[in-house]
């Protein structure tokens, strides 16, 4: 063992230590702080920009290497670069507080512009734009969940919304066709699930065009397609029910 | 009017004769008693539309010039506005005193200097006069040309073609137009100081003085003129001969001197002796005061009375209502190109009515609603509090009242309670009521309260009008509906005095009032009338158009339907300012400019909505396209000669590039995606349309449309009928088609066409390439596609999902891989489909095919993969191993998937770009602050199509175009730099290539010699992209810190 001097000794500061386990055994790489999520999404493309140095250690803050006879026989390699890489890929970090808050406003905004696009006004039929739904999130102090995806988030903000402003799902406006022996009995039971309905035909055949919830839709799908046997028709005929163009006053 | 009493007023309003309609500027000891009625107008050029509706409802106007500024930038355009209007103006030169003590300038010199003011002024009018002349010239020409061109033909031996070169100029006469003063027209004056003073008034003192006559000194108290004091003769060439004018001496120097002794040199005795000759009166207070300024206002105000001499001006020089050209009635009542001698006969009979200026029962009321103000209802008179005279009446009344009360009830035997004799306000008031007044004036008839009259919209015409009601119908009966007329009542009536409004019964002919009740019917301006003849007065020329677009928000979200009211009262309390609702759901409020935005937010903030609102940066627009691959690199070397430098990042892309087993994509740029279950394969490439053709498909949106209903009601069997003028025009289209999309690329395009996107009918292109693959053609509603010949039962399956397909490029369409913006100018060829077979017979017996499909199209439609929405499916995919085609759920589903990735992986093989959306702009300018108008078009990457010199005056009108993206501050940023000279008109006109490629890095040799391995020069693609990523929460590339060893080190412990 070497002797162990202040003057042969290299210091690291500001290390963030990515950890991996394979083959048993424990690795270790110190890279700067804030460049690891930005080396895995792509955004960093220079190695020395993301590691303090390229040798794999089994304890960063001890400064213990690990054995070159480890690495072959867990990698398959020797070569270093390539097994920082590895590690840089698939270890487990402590995210920084900067790389989170970044993450957690990306994440806020994108659950906001879901929104703004799935909602509208119910008065107005014209969608909020996504300044004051984040605004209107703010308000209800809602706060992100990094483990949940963002349109499931979403759903939940649409939910605590409607309780402080006037908001709603955007209708989809769909058209059944019936043959006219079920049309009646069918009907009664779509009666709950159809918000609005716009128009009704009776001849031959029920044509109905109508306004759902697009959560709804899919029970609708699989009502007409059982009951029917196939012969009643579902068309949509708009995804969002929304004003088009400018207006004036 | 401080000593006139209200009923004096109301007197006076009888006689049309008295009144004096005034835009800017009281009553004065003359032959007569005058009643002037005085608008007051803004000058900031964000208000000019309070002048604009100001100036039309009076006959004259006073403009003030200051003395040592000159003609400012909207000292022109109120001139521009009174010339417009065909107004008389009358000028007031302001602030001499400052040439006085400031410039400190000698007496000649302030003559020259005030001269030169006159001519600036005079100038103004002069260019606005030849600018008509010229225009009409121009008029006649045209009309001349049409008949010459008639005659030619007849007379084209004759040889008789002289050219008439004059400009008409000669003929016209414009000698009223211009500002002199021996017309009478200019008052000097310095407010500030209380004097004022019209030559008259010194050729009056001086004809007496000097025993010549008043109408000599008149014609020479001004110009170039001396004295001979020998000969005691009036010369002409002073300025020869080196003489003072005798402006200068009789007038200017008294004034210098006067200012001399009292201000700067405070000669106690010189000043007595002025005092004397003048035979003022002085207090004894102001000539011992501190303050020399006092004193000379004390000499000054008695002297020559400002007031005296503006209003004896205005007295003789402004016209009454009664004087109103016949031309300028005319001008009123003709809109738009008809000439007033095509409005029918009874409206011509009106005109008389107008020149006549009666105010008899029976003359027709005409009345013009210039704008809308909103006033609280706590200070509209009859909800004003009551005074102290108006309490004690009352007091009395119901002491009165109770003894009678109380003498009865004695009878009874029971004495009641002393009641509180407190007066109290029946109505409980409203506290945020708002009510609107109309600021209008009476041209002819006499307005009475609670009339009902016609309100007449500005596309009124009254020979509709009158074939659709009973012969001498009135705003009493009932009529038939007639387009843009609506009957009203006149609520109350209002003298508006200052910030006060006075209640009055009647008004006659000639004034200007304020009427409430109107706000239901008239938005801005109307024309209110007894006889549905009349027709509706020429829209207000505004001198500045709304520019500036913000989007506006409340801070609480609940609060919107209160910013909804809010706006719409303010649309409608102020002329100028635009209110609009975009499709995206944004607020957007027009206004001038930052100064008239500010009063626009206030207004909003503290009376219409009264709520915290927040304005920014409307959402720009962009969309995606992609271009043809580029032949030569970034510094212009020739792409195909030189080797590609593997830099790092292509390395790491090409690895963290998923290597999915699904997709494929060739150099050529066709993709190729497999479905989750390998059943279904996609081809697909994309290619850049002709830019006509996307020009094409965006003029003809209506078109698809309907082309587009009637193929989905021929595809289920039905017949539409179509007007056979749509059939013409779809065969217009298609042939249009057929033209633009020429060559071997495009053989046999248009007979292939599959669908068109976004939602149908968008500008991007789906083309049906499949081999072997027949469907009906888009055409068919001509009848020239081969009707659906039958192929095998193979494609008869994939005629099923057909739909999914189209789904897919809907989807892929509406927003890119870019930034999630439409496409534009894309055509999506699909060359190769290829279903298994094994998987339809299954789907096929279970599911009806186009019900599915739109099942899955919401799914997707819901965000690519849709796990989270719809429960059904989200079971499905949480169940591992289910049967095989399941667990991805229905195949038509997974196709609308495929599809949308496809083409977006195409959409990135081609050299992507964006489009930004575009406003023409114009400007005008004068030649002296061109190059600043250029500098700020060029800082925000407009472009100047052509400028031309606006004939017969010295402005250039510019026409750029400049990127909606760099607009925001636009129009002020160049009213800043060119002091107001320049101001700019926008326009939203077409979509354009942003030719930098947002994802450009460098990637030849050169280019990494030329700028380096990262590029770090600005890329304004690249800008524009990220920011809209970065609005929307998507990914955007970019470090969090940019130098990893420059960070802070945050242990310092060694």
């Amino acid at each position: 063992m070497s002797i162990f001097t202040p003057t042969n000794q290299i210091r690291l500061t500001n290390v963030a230590v990515v950890r991996m386990k394979k083959g048993g055994k424990r690795f270790e790489i110190a890279c700067y702080k804030n460049k690891v999520m930005n080396w895995r999404a792509g955004a960093e493309k220079d190695l020395d920009e993301v590691l303090q140095t390229s040798s794999v250690f089994v304890n960063v803050s001890k400064g213990q290497v690990a054995k070159k006879d480890d690495l072959t026989k867990c990698f398959g390699t020797d070569d270093l670069t390539e097994i920082c890489k590895q590690i840089l890929a698939k270890g487990e970090l402590q995210v920084s507080d900067k790389e989170r808050q970044s993450q957690l406003e990306t994440m806020f905004r994108d659950i906001a512009t879901i929104v703004a696009e799935k909602c509208v006004n119910p008065e107005t039929k014209r969608p909020y734009t996504v300044n004051l739904i984040e605004q209107a999130m703010k308000d209800i102090h809602y706060s992100v969940k990094a483990n949940k995806s963002t349109k499931q988030q979403a759903l939940e903000v649409i939910r605590q919304l409607k309780e402080s402003m006037e908001i709603q799902r955007a209708h989809m406006r769909l058209r059944l066709v019936l043959p006219a022996k079920e049309a009646k009995r069918l009907k009664e039971k779509l009666k709950t699930l159809l918000q609005v309905v716009e128009s009704e035909d009776f001849d031959e055949e029920l044509e109905m065009v109508c306004l759902v919830d697009p959560g709804c839709f899919r029970e609708i799908d699989e009502l007409i397609r059982c009951e029917t046997k196939g012969r009643g028709t579902l068309e949509v005929l708009s995804l969002k029910d929304v004003e088009e163009g400018d207006e004036k006053f | 009017m401080g000593h006139t009493s209200l009923d004096k007023i109301i007197a006076l309003q009888r006689n049309p004769a008295n009144i004096r309609n005034l835009c800017i500027l009281a009553h004065v000891d003359h032959d007569q008693d005058y009643l002037l009625n005085l608008i007051d107008s803004p000058g900031h050029i964000d208000f000019s539309s309070e002048v604009s509706t100001a100036v039309r409802l009076c006959d004259g106007a006073i403009i003030v010039v200051d003395a040592v500024e000159g003609v400012c930038p909207q000292t022109q355009a109120v001139l521009r506005q009174a010339w417009l209007e065909n107004i008389r103006p009358v000028l007031v030169i302001n602030k001499i005193d400052r040439l006085i003590l400031e410039l400190k300038l000698t007496s000649q010199e302030a003559y020259s200097h005030l001269q030169k003011i006159l001519e600036q002024v005079n100038a103004v009018t002069g260019t606005l006069f030849t600018s008509k002349v010229m225009e009409e010239r121009a008029e006649k020409e045209k009309k001349e040309e049409e008949v010459e061109e008639e005659e030619k033909e007849s007379k084209i031996l004759s040889g008789d073609q002289v050219y008439d070169w004059s400009a008409g100029l000669e003929e016209a006469d414009d000698s009223q137009l211009y500002f002199s003063p021996d017309q009478g027209n200019v008052v000097f004056a310095s407010a500030i100081d209380g004097w004022g003073f019209s030559i008259q008034q010194f050729a009056h003192i001086y004809s007496q003085k000097m025993g010549i006559k008043a109408e000599v000194l008149l014609k020479t108290l001004w110009g170039d003129f001396y004295l001979n004091a020998k000969a005691k003769k009036i010369m002409k060439g002073a300025q020869v001969k080196g003489k003072k004018q005798l402006f200068v001496q009789l007038v200017l120097d008294n004034i210098w001197s006067l200012y001399d002794a009292v201000v700067t040199r405070r000669d106690k005795e010189k000043v007595e002796k002025v005092i004397a000759s003048l035979g003022v009166k002085v207090l004894a207070r102001d000539s011992r005061h501190s303050d020399p300024k006092v004193l000379l206002s004390a000499i000054c105000s008695q002297w020559l009375p400002l007031a005296q001499a503006v209003l004896s001006m205005v007295c003789e020089k402004l016209p009454s209502p009664i004087d109103m050209t016949a031309e300028r009635v005319e001008k009123l009542m003709s809109v738009g190109p008809r000439r007033f001698d095509s409005l029918p006969e009874q409206t011509q009979e009106l005109k008389r009515a107008f020149l006549q200026c009666s105010s008899g029962e029976n003359d027709p009321l005409i009345i013009f609603v210039s704008k809308m103000f909103a006033v609280d209802t706590k200070t509209l008179p009859q909800n004003r509090p009551l005074t102290q005279e108006e309490i004690a009446q009352r007091r009395e009344l119901a002491r009165q009242r109770h003894a009678d009360r109380m003498a009865a009830d004695q009878t009874a035997a029971e004495s009641p309670k002393m009641e509180g004799l407190t007066l109290k306000d029946s109505q409980p008031e409203e506290e945020d009521q708002q009510t609107f007044v109309a600021f209008a004036r009476v041209y002819s008839g006499v307005a009475k309260k609670g009339r009902r009259v016609f309100v007449l919209g500005p596309k009124y015409d009254p020979a509709q009008g009158l074939s659709m009601m009973p012969e001498g119908s009135s705003a009493w009966d009932r009529v038939p509906a007639v387009p843009h007329l609506s009957i009203c009542s006149m609520d109350s009536l209002y003298l508006l005095m200052g910030r006060e409004l006075e209640e009055l019964d009647e008004v006659p002919v000639g004034n200007v009032l304020g009427i409430r009740g109107l706000e239901e019917c008239v938005l801005k301006s109307a024309t209110l009338s007894t006889s549905p003849a009349c027709p509706p007065f020429i829209p207000l020329n505004f001198e500045a158009t709304p520019i500036l677009r913000v989007a506006i928000e409340p801070k609480h979200p609940s609060e919107m339907p209160k910013l909804v009211r809010g706006m719409r009262l303010l649309n409608q309390a102020d002329p100028c300012a635009e209110v609009l609702i975009q499709e995206t759901g944004e607020h957007v409020l027009v206004t001038a400019g930052e100064v008239h935005l500010q009063r626009c937010l206030d207004d909003l903030r503290k009376r219409f909505a009264k709520i915290e609102i927040s304005a920014s940066k409307p959402i720009i627009p962009f969309r995606e396209t992609v271009v043809r691959p580029p032949k030569v690199d970034m510094v212009n070397e020739d792409l195909g000669k030189q080797h590609k430098v593997a830099i790092i990042h292509q390395v790491k892309e090409a690895s963290q590039g998923r290597p999915s087993d699904t997709l494929h994509v060739d150099h050529s740029g066709l993709v190729t995606l497999t479905t989750p279950n390998r059943l279904a394969t996609v081809s697909v490439r994309a290619i850049p349309l002709p830019q006509e053709v996307t020009c094409l498909l965006e003029s003809s949106t209506e078109l698809i449309r309907t082309l587009e209903q009637v193929n989905m009601s021929l595809r289920e069997g039905k017949s539409l009928d179509i007007s056979p003028r749509t059939l013409e025009a779809i065969a217009g289209l298609k042939a249009q088609l057929e033209s633009l999309l020429q060559g071997r690329k495009w053989r046999n395009a248009v007979e292939h066409i599959w669908a068109f996107g976004p939602r149908r009918y968008g500008p991007n292109i789906l083309l049906n390439l499949v081999e072997g693959y027949q469907r009906p053609s888009l055409w068919q509603c001509l009848g020239r596609g081969d009707q659906s010949g039958e192929a095998g039962a193979q494609a008869a399956g994939m005629r099923d999902l057909d739909n999914s397909i189209v789904s897919g490029f809907q989807l892929a369409t509406l927003s890119g891989p870019m930034c999630e913006e439409p496409l534009m100018g894309v055509c999506f060829s699909v060359e190769r489909w290829d279903i298994q077979s094994a998987a339809l017979p299954q789907h096929q017996d279970s599911l009806k095919e186009d019900s599915i499909s739109h099942g899955a199209l919401t799914d997707s439609r819901v965000e690519g993969s849709s796990e989270t929405w719809t429960a059904g499916l989200c079971q499905a995919r949480r169940r591992p191993q289910a049967a095989s085609a399941d667990c991805y759920g229905p195949v038509s589903g997974q196709l609308i998937a495929a599809m949308k990735e496809a083409c977006r992986h195409a959409f990135q093989a081609q050299p992507q770009r964006l489009m930004a959306a575009i406003y023409t702009c114009e400007i005008m300018a004068t030649a002296e602050v061109l190059g600043r108008v250029y500098g700020v078009l060029g800082k925000r990457e407009g472009r100047v199509l052509h400028e031309e010199m606006k004939e017969g005056t010295d402005m250039f009108i510019i026409k750029a175009v400049l990127p909606v993206a760099e607009s925001f501050g636009f129009a002020d940023e160049i009213r800043k730099r060119t002091s107001g000279l320049a101001s700019p008109q926008l326009v939203f006109s077409h979509w354009e290539v942003i030719s930098s490629d947002p994802c450009w890095v460098p990637t030849t040799e050169e280019e990494y010699l030329h700028f380096g391995e990262k590029a770090d020069s600005a890329n304004q693609a690249l800008k524009y992209m990220n920011a809209v990523r970065r609005r929307k929460g998507l990914y955007v590339e970019e470090k969090i810190v940019e130098h990893a060893e420059k960070q802070r080190t945050l242990g310092k412990n060694k």
